[in-house]
C-alpha cells in the first residue's frame, strides 16, 4: 500500500476493485465502512455482489478478466473531459502520451459490451474518482491472479497518475496483501530476483555487497519463482525445500503437480502440520507456530510488527528460524544465530529502508499510537513512513505504462460453458491447516460449495443444495451448489479452502508473464448434479446473507428458513 | 479536524484548568487527552455518543443539570467540575443502583472478562446493599453460535455491543430488545447468532464492560479469568492486515509449556485495528494447541512409512538429500519455497540458506500465488 491503513477512513472516495475486502481483509473493511458511514463515497467493481456492494454507491458488476477495458475506459473518460492532473503530470511523470493514445479507443460505450459494466456507470465512476481529492483505489487478487495481472496493475497506475492521487493522506494505490507476512518475505529477499530489500541478484554491486557480507561467491542468474519451478519439478528440480506451504493445495493445476512430486527425489517438508504435500516428503521438520516464536511480520502497509511467544512448542517441535540454523549448519555452514533479533539486524544492516528498525526499537521506543514502523525507516530516529512519494514520485517519475486488453487464458467454450473464479472466505483461510481445526468456524462454513446464477441452474437442472460435480480440463471436485444471484450469468465461484474439493485440481495454471502469478480466477468449468438434495435448500450460507429473494427469473437463491430449524 | 478553523483560541476550563479544544470534541474527549479522569461506561471512541450509562456526568457552570460529558461538545468558555459533592453523590447512587439486579462478587460476575462496573463501585466507594432486584432481562439459551455467549445477569444495558454491531461492524445482528426493566440484547425473531446476518467478529465481547457479553469457550472449558491470564501483545497470523493482538496465556497450561486459552484485542485507538479483530483472529486460535500437531521430526523409512526420529537425524538425512541433489544435478535443481506466513526473519534464513549454502537464486514463497 502507497498509504495506511488509518487513512482509509479519512478518504472521501474509495474504488475497491477485486477485493471481497470484508470476507478476505475484515478489518480494513472496517475502516471502509467507517467512511462510508461519514459520507464517503464508495465504488465496487467485482463480478460477484458482496457485502461490501451492499454498502456502496454502485457496484459495477465485471465480467472476471475485463478489467483492462473497465479501468482503461475510465482513463479514457478522465482524459476525454479533461479531468486529468496537468501539473502532477508534467512534474512527476512521464509517458502520458502513449497512455492517452493507447486508451482512446478504449470508450465506455465499447466496454460496456466486453465488461457488462454500462457506460454511464464507467463514466460517472471515473468523474468521481478524478474530481475527488481524497480518493484511494484499494485492490486485491481480483486485479493480479490473471494471466494479464500486471497490465491491471498498471491500469490501475495510469488512473492514479494522470489524476495525481500520489504522495497524499488518504489516496494513493493499495494493493491490500493477502496474507500475514507477504510484505515481509518479499521484503526478505525470499525472491528469485531479489536479494532483502529489492536489490537485485544481477545487479553486480549488490552481488558484491552480499558476497562480502556472507563471505561466499554467489550467483548473478535470476533463479525461479513459484510457478516456473512448480512447472519443472521432475524435470529440471529435484529436490524441494518447503516451509510453511502446503504447495499441493495451493497451487493451480496441482493433479499435474502431484505427478511431477513423484518424479522428485527429494522434499524436506518443514511446517506445524502434516498438510498433503507431506504425502511425497522424505523428512518433516516440526515447527512452532507464530505464538511460538518471536520475529516481526509486516503488514500491508509496511508496517513491521513483533510476534512474540506466548507459549512452548509441542514435544520437539522448533521454532522454524532455529530449524533454519541448524540445517544450514548441517549442509556445512558456519550459522550463529543466537535470537531471531540477530537475524532481524542482519537483515536490516544490508537492506536501508530497514535500518531504522529492530526489535529493540518496536519494543521499547513505540508506546503510544499504532505499534511497530513503517518502513522505508533508514535511521533509528526516523518516525516511519505513513504514506509513499510525498516528496515526489520514489522513482524519480512516475511512469506511464499503455496497456492493451488481452483475454483471460481459457475462457468458456462448448464443453465447459461455466467461467470459474476461485476465492476466499471470511471464516477460512488459505488451505485452512489452521481454520478448518478450528470446529467453530465448521457451524459457519463446514463444507465446500460453488455458486451459480438460477439461470445457469436452471439449465442444468441443479436445485439449490444439491451435491454437483465442479468440473474443468484439468479435473473434478464434489461441492455444494448455492444458487445466488450473488454471481453473474455465466459465472461460478467456488472458495479454495477445502482439502477434500481442491480448488486447485480446478486452475489453471496459465502464468502473469511478469510476476509468475497463476490464473487463479478465470477458468472455463462446468458443473453437473451428483446427488439432488432432499430438504431442498443449502442448509449453510455461502459467503453471505447479503443476496436473496426471488429475481427476474422468480428462482429463490437461498431459502432462509430452511437455516432456522 | 483542526481545519474548522478559530479553535486555536477556543478554551474550557475543566476542574480549574484551561484547556484548548478542537470543534466538535466532547467535553471527554478533551479530559482524556489532558489526562482528566471522568468515568464511563456506555462510552467508546469507535462510536457515536450514547450517553447512557450515565457515569459521566459533570457539572457545567450555569447548566441546572449534570451533564454527560461524553455526548457534551466543547463550547468555548464552559466552566466544569469532574468532581465535586454533587458528582460524587449522584454517582455512588447511580452505581448503588446498577448493584440492585447485578451480582456484587467477583466470582459470579467474572468468570471471563474483568467486570468494570465492580471495579467503579470499588473506586468509588458505592454502597452495594440497596437491596436485591431479580433480573428481567432475557437471554436466548437456545443460540448455538459457537463463540458469544450473553449472561443478561451482569448485563447493564449500556448497548454498546449493540451500536458496536451496527456502527462498527455494519451488520446490526444485535439488538437491544424489550422494554424498561425487561430491556435486553436480542436478535430479530431471537434466532440464533447463527441464522443472522452476524459474523462473529467478537465486538460485542470486546466492548462490554462487565463480561456480559463473552466467550463461550473458555467459559465452558472452566478456563481461569481473564485477570489471571498472562497478555502476550503479538501480531496475529492470518491476513495481511496485521493486527495486533493480545495472547491471553495460562501459563500453568499443557504442562507448565503455556496454553493460548483466549485472544483478546488491545485498547482502541492504540493499534492499526483500532481495537478490532474478526472472527479468525479473535476465535481460530485452538489450531495452537491442535492434537494434530507435529510433535517430533519425520523420516521416510525404506517401506515408505514416516518414522519418528531425533533432530540430529533428521537434520543430517535433510542435509545429505539436498546435497545429494545438489551433487548430482547441480545447484540449480534445488528450489527453495519459503513461507509468507513466517517471519520476516525466517524468510530471510531460507533465502541465505538458498543462496549462500546451496549457491541457487531458485527461492521464492506463495506471495506471487
Amino acid at each position: 500500500m502507497t498509504n495506511s491503513i488509518g487513512e482509509i477512513r479519512d478518504a472521501d472516495f474509495l474504488f475497491v476493485i477485486g477485493s471481497n475486502t470484508s470476507e478476505a481483509h475484515p478489518i480494513i473493511a472496517m475502516e471502509m465502512k467507517r467512511a462510508v458511514r461519514d459520507g464517503a463515497t464508495m465504488v465496487v467493481a467485482d463480478p460477484r455482489a458482496i457485502w461490501m456492494t451492499t454498502i456502496a454507491d454502485k457496484h459495477l458488476q465485471i465480467a472476471p478478466g475485463s478489467d483492462v477495458w473497465l479501468l482503461n475506459a475510465m482513463a479514457h473518460v478522465i482524459i476525454e473531459e479533461g479531468l486529468v492532473d496537468e501539473t502532477f503530470i508534467a512534474e512527476q511523470t512521464e509517458n502520458f502520451d502513449a497512455v492517452r493514445e493507447s486508451v482512446a479507443k478504449y470508450t465506455p460505450e465499447e466496454a460496456e459490451k466486453i465488461t457488462g459494466v454500462p457506460a454511464d456507470d464507467i463514466r460517472w465512476t471515473a468523474r468521481k474518482y478524478a474530481t475527488t481529492k481524497k480518493a484511494g483505489i484499494y485492490y486485491t487478487l481480483g486485479i493480479t491472479e490473471h494471466s494479464h495481472g500486471t497490465d491491471n496493475v498498471y491500469a490501475l497506475a495510469n488512473l492514479v497518475l494522470m489524476t495525481g492521487h500520489l504522495g497524499k493522506p488518504s489516496a494513493g494505490m493499495n494493493p491490500l496483501r493477502g496474507q500475514n507476512n507477504v510484505q515481509g518475505a518479499n521484503d526478505a529477499g525470499a525472491s528469485p530476483i531479489f536479494y532483502p530489500g529489492y536489490q537485485r541478484v544481477d545487479d553486480p554491486a549488490a552481488q558484491a555487497k552480499y558476497e562480502a557480507a556472507w563471505g561466499v561467491e554467489l550467483s548473478p542468474e535470476p533463479g525461479m519463482n513459484l510457478n516456473e519451478m512448480m512447472k519443472v519439478v521432475g524435470k529440471q528440480l529435484f529436490g524441494l525445500f518447503v516451509m510453511g506451504e502446503d504447495i499441493v493445495l495451493s497451487e493451480p493445476n496441482c493433479m499435474e503437480l502431484e505427478k511431477a512430486l513423484n518424479k522428485n527425489e527429494f522434499l524436506v517438508l518443514q511446517d506445524a502440520f502434516l498438510n498433503e504435500t507431506a504425502r511425497f516428503a522424505n523428512v518433516v521438520f516440526p515447527a512452532g507456530v507464530f505464538a511460538e516464536k518471536e520475529g516481526v511480520f509486516t503488514n500491508s502497509e509496511r508496517r513491521v510488527q513483533r510476534v512474540r511467544k506466548a507459549v512452548e512448542p509441542p514435544g520437539l517441535a522448533r521454532a522454524d528460524w532455529e530449524i533454519l540454523v541448524d540445517l544450514a549448519n548441517a549442509c556445512g555452514a558456519d550459522w550463529t544465530y543466537a535470537s531471531a533479533a540477530e537475524v532481524y539486524d542482519e537483515l536490516a544492516r544490508h537492506a536501508p529502508n530497514f535500518v531504522g528498525i529492530s526489535h529493540e526499537r518496536i519494543d521499547t521506543q513505540v508506546v503510544d499510537g499504532p505499534t511497530g514502523l513503517q518502513w522505508p525507516c533508514p535511521t533509528p530516529d526516523h518516525p516511519g513512513t505513513k504514506f509513499l512519494h510525498e516528496a515526489g514520485v520514489l522513482r524519480g517519475k512516475g511512469l506511464f505504462q499503455p496497456v492493451e486488453y488481452r483475454p483471460s487464458m481459457e475462457l468458456p467454450d462448448e464443453d465447459y460453458g461455466l467461467l470459474l473464479s476461485t476465492g476466499r472466505t471470511l471464516y477460512h483461510y488459505n488451505c485452512a491447516t489452521q481454520t478448518r481445526r478450528e470446529p467453530g468456524l465448521a457451524t459457519k462454513q463446514p463444507e465446500a460449495f460453488v455458486e451459480i446464477h438460477p439461470r445457469d441452474a436452471k439449465k442444468r437442472g441443479v436445485r439449490d443444495g444439491d451435491l454437483v460435480e465442479l468440473s474443468t480440463r484439468r479435473g473434478s471436485v464434489h461441492a455444494r451448489a448455492i444458487v445466488s444471484r450473488q454471481v453473474r450469468p455465466g459465472c461460478i465461484w467456488t472458495p479454495l479452502h477445502f482439502a477434500e474439493a481442491r480448488a486447485n485440481v480446478l486452475t489453471n495454471d496459465a502464468g502473469d508473464p511478469v510476476t509468475g502469478t497463476a490464473e487463479y480466477k478465470v477458468c472455463a468449468a462446468e458443473v453437473k448434479v451428483v446427488e439432488a438434495t432432499t430438504d431442498g435448500a443449502t442448509r449453510f450460507p455461502g459467503s453471505y446473507y447479503g443476496v436473496g429473494g426471488p429475481g427476474p427469473d422468480g428462482a429463490q437463491p437461498v431459502d432462509a428458513g430452511a437455516r432456522a430449524e | 479536524m483542526s481545519e474548522n478553523g478559530q479553535n486555536g483560541t477556543s478554551t474550557i476550563e475543566i476542574e480549574g484548568r484551561t484547556l484548548a479544544f478542537e470543534a466538535g470534541e466532547t467535553v471527554l474527549e478533551v479530559a482524556q487527552r489532558n489526562g482528566i479522569e471522568i468515568p464511563t461506561l456506555c462510552h467508546d471512541p469507535r462510536l457515536d455518543p450514547a450517553g447512557a450509562c450515565r457515569t459521566c456526568l459533570v457539572e457545567i457552570d450555569g447548566w441546572r443539570r449534570l451533564a454527560p460529558a461524553c455526548a457534551t461538545k466543547a463550547n468555548a468558555g464552559m466552566k466544569i467540575a469532574s468532581e465535586n459533592a454533587r458528582i460524587d453523590r449522584h454517582r455512588r447512587s447511580l452505581l448503588a443502583l446498577y448493584m440492585t439486579d447485578h451480582p456484587s462478587d467477583r466470582e459470579t460476575s467474572e468468570r471471563g472478562a474483568p467486570d468494570q462496573l465492580l471495579d467503579m463501585v470499588e473506586q468509588y466507594d458505592a454502597p452495594s446493599d440497596w437491596g436485591w432486584l431479580e433480573t428481567l432481562r432475557s437471554d436466548r439459551p437456545d443460540d448455538a453460535n459457537p463463540y458469544i455467549h450473553f449472561n443478561p445477569d451482569t448485563c447493564i444495558v449500556c448497548a454498546r455491543c449493540t451500536r458496536y454491531c451496527d456502527e462498527v461492524e455494519g451488520v446490526s445482528a444485535i439488538t437491544l430488545a424489550g422494554r424498561g426493566s425487561q430491556t435486553t440484547i436480542s436478535t430479530v425473531d431471537r434466532l440464533g447468532l447463527l441464522d443472522t446476518t452476524c459474523e462473529m467478529c467478537g465486538g460485542c465481547i470486546d466492548v462490554c464492560p462487565t463480561g456480559a457479553m463473552g466467550e463461550k469457550t473458555p467459559l465452558m472449558r472452566g478456563d481461569k479469568p481473564e485477570r489471571e491470564l498472562t497478555k502476550v501483545r503479538s501480531t496475529c497470523n492470518f491476513c495481511g492486515v496485521g493486527c495486533q493482538l493480545d495472547l491471553n496465556v495460562d501459563p500453568d497450561g499443557n504442562d507448565g509449556k503455556g496454553r493460548v486459552v483466549k485472544v483478546t484485542s488491545p485498547p482502541t485507538g492504540t493499534t492499526t485495528n483500532d481495537g478490532n479483530l474478526c472472527v479468525k483472529g479473535r476465535f481460530a486460535y485452538d489450531f495452537i494447541n491442535h492434537e494434530e500437531r507435529l510433535t517430533t521430526p519425520l523420516i521416510r523409512n525404506a517401506a515408505g512409512e514416516f518414522e519418528a526420529a531425533s533432530w540430529d537425524e533428521a537434520l543430517r538425512v535433510a542435509a545429505q538429500g539436498l546435497m545429494g541433489v545438489r551433487d548430482r544435478h547441480g545447484a540449480d535443481a534445488l528450489a527453495f519455497v519459503s513461507s509468507s506466513r513466517c517471519t520476516m526473519e525466517e524468510n530471510y534464513l531460507v533465502q541465505k540458506l538458498s543462496r549462500a549454502v546451496f549457491r541457487t537464486n531458485n527461492v521464492h514463497q506463495c506471495a506471487a500465488t
